[in-house]
């Protein structure tokens, strides 16, 4: 597994509280999934990869990896 | 949009806060939140103490009796007033203005220009532009601005987005001709398609408040509020700020040729301690010079937290000589709005409580 994507399942892992989070996870079902976790996740792409979610944005999203997909296209923007 | 001003400036600042105080511990069993992820929340947001109204206590009350505060220590003189401009979401009626009736109830004569604005959190620098404005008259030469809300009111106690932040405040803000030859620059944006992002649905024309916008509804978060409430999308929010002030700001200060360094504070609305110290990492500005403490000690007053942010944090220093400031206030509308000024020498900048 690249280095990039460990590092990033490591933010998400912290902000949920968890020990470990993988690509397959459905964010949703995660018990601290709320509104600050949101918040803390738009915050964390914002100061680590320069990339700004729209609270629509995350409609489209389920799991992890599918977030990091996101992430990786608004990249290339 | 930009606009500049010539030989104006800030005498005085006092702000109202009322006494009765509540706690986030005490409140957080409201929340239809596990107690860990509300006592999370707390910490990241920087949640502690606010100050709200009692029931019935209206923006004229606490105006009322800050300006009365005034009066009765000769910080300022009732005859001198020329224009009274109230910068609030919460008035007392839909008609008269507010600042009408406060007018009325200090019997402050007729020669004078009272003013509603209806602004929220970039009240104080869209204030400040409307007292700038009226200072441009011969026959104007003190404004007094008001900015006040009672908007713990109208939230959900069971709304843990947005109750929990909640404070109530009036500040009043003594305005006048500088004798010095100062400028002042401001740069100011509003988008009104995202407006539904911060609105209180129901009560005005659009949607008359029934029995029915009464009614507590969870939306999908596990939050209850009623088309009655307060609502605020806070990611969204939290995503305009981050994107659209940092530009405005420097904007501001390249059309005023001003670096980041030269500005000794931004004093910057504060919804709570995480959106403003995010503000200040992404535009690389020390939390020394950006304040954030005013909500964990009193909640989120609106446009008043900036008065508040001063009183705080550098009420000694605008006492004495002159230090460069950059004000930002952002919200509702959407509004975004910030001002670069020299701010010192006030005669006075303080806060009482009202009973």
């Amino acid at each position: 597994m690249p280095h990039a994507m460990n590092d990033f399942l490591k933010k998400i892992a912290d902000i949920l509280e968890m020990d470990i989070v993988e690509e397959q996870d459905d964010l949703k079902g995660f018990p601290q999934w709320d509104s600050l976790a949101v918040l803390s996740v738009i915050a964390m792409l914002d100061a680590n990869y320069g990339v700004n979610l729209h609270a629509a944005e995350f409609q489209q999203v389920n799991t992890v990896g599918d977030l990091w997909a996101l992430v990786q296209s608004k990249k290339q923007l | 949009m930009n606009f500049t001003f010539r030989r104006k400036r800030i005498t005085g600042i006092l702000a109202v806060v009322p006494a009765n105080e509540r706690s986030f511990i005490d409140e957080m069993k409201n929340y239809n939140f596990p107690e860990a992820r509300s006592l999370k929340l707390k910490e990241v947001m920087g949640y502690d103490k606010r100050r709200i109204v009692e029931p019935g206590v209206c923006v004229s009350d606490l105006a009322v009796f800050g300006l009365q505060h005034l009066f009765d220590r000769g910080l300022l003189i009732r005859e001198e007033i020329d224009a009274l401009i109230l910068v609030t979401q919460s008035p007392d009626y839909f008609l008269p203005p507010t600042s009408n009736v406060i007018q009325g109830r200090l019997g402050l004569g007729h020669d004078i220009f009272c003013q509603d604005i209806s602004q929220g959190c970039a009240g104080f620098v869209i204030g400040l532009i409307q007292a700038f404005l009226l200072l441009e008259q011969e026959s104007i030469g003190k404004v007094i601005l008001i900015n006040g809300d009672v908007l713990s009111r109208r939230v959900s106690p069971k709304d843990r987005n947005i109750y929990p932040l909640m404070g109530d405040a009036v500040s009043i803000t003594v305005v006048e001709r500088d004798t010095k030859d100062s400028m002042i620059h401001s740069s100011f944006k509003m988008d009104g398609t995202r407006r539904e992002a911060l609105i209180i649905p129901a009560g005005g024309f659009r949607l008359p408040s029934t029995p029915e916008t009464a009614v507590l509804e969870d939306v999908g978060d596990n939050n209850l509020r009623a088309k009655d409430h307060l609502r605020m999308d806070g990611s969204a929010i939290f995503n305009f700020v981050q994107v659209e002030v940092p530009q405005l700001i420097e904007r501001l200060l390249a059309g005023a040729g001003v670096s980041l360094d030269a500005v000794d504070y931004f004093l910057c609305h504060q919804p709570n301690r995480f959106m403003v110290q995010k503000l200040a990492d992404k535009m690389r500005v020390p939390y020394a010079k950006m304040p954030s403490n005013v909500v964990e000690r009193f909640g989120n007053s609106g446009a008043t937290t900036l008065p508040m942010a001063m009183i705080l944090n550098l009420a000694g220093e605008l006492q004495k000589g002159d230090c460069l400031v950059c004000l930002a206030g952002y919200g509702v509308g959407l509004t975004w709005a910030a001002m670069l000024m020299q701010l010192g020498e006030l005669a006075f900048c303080e806060a009482i409580d009202y009973p």
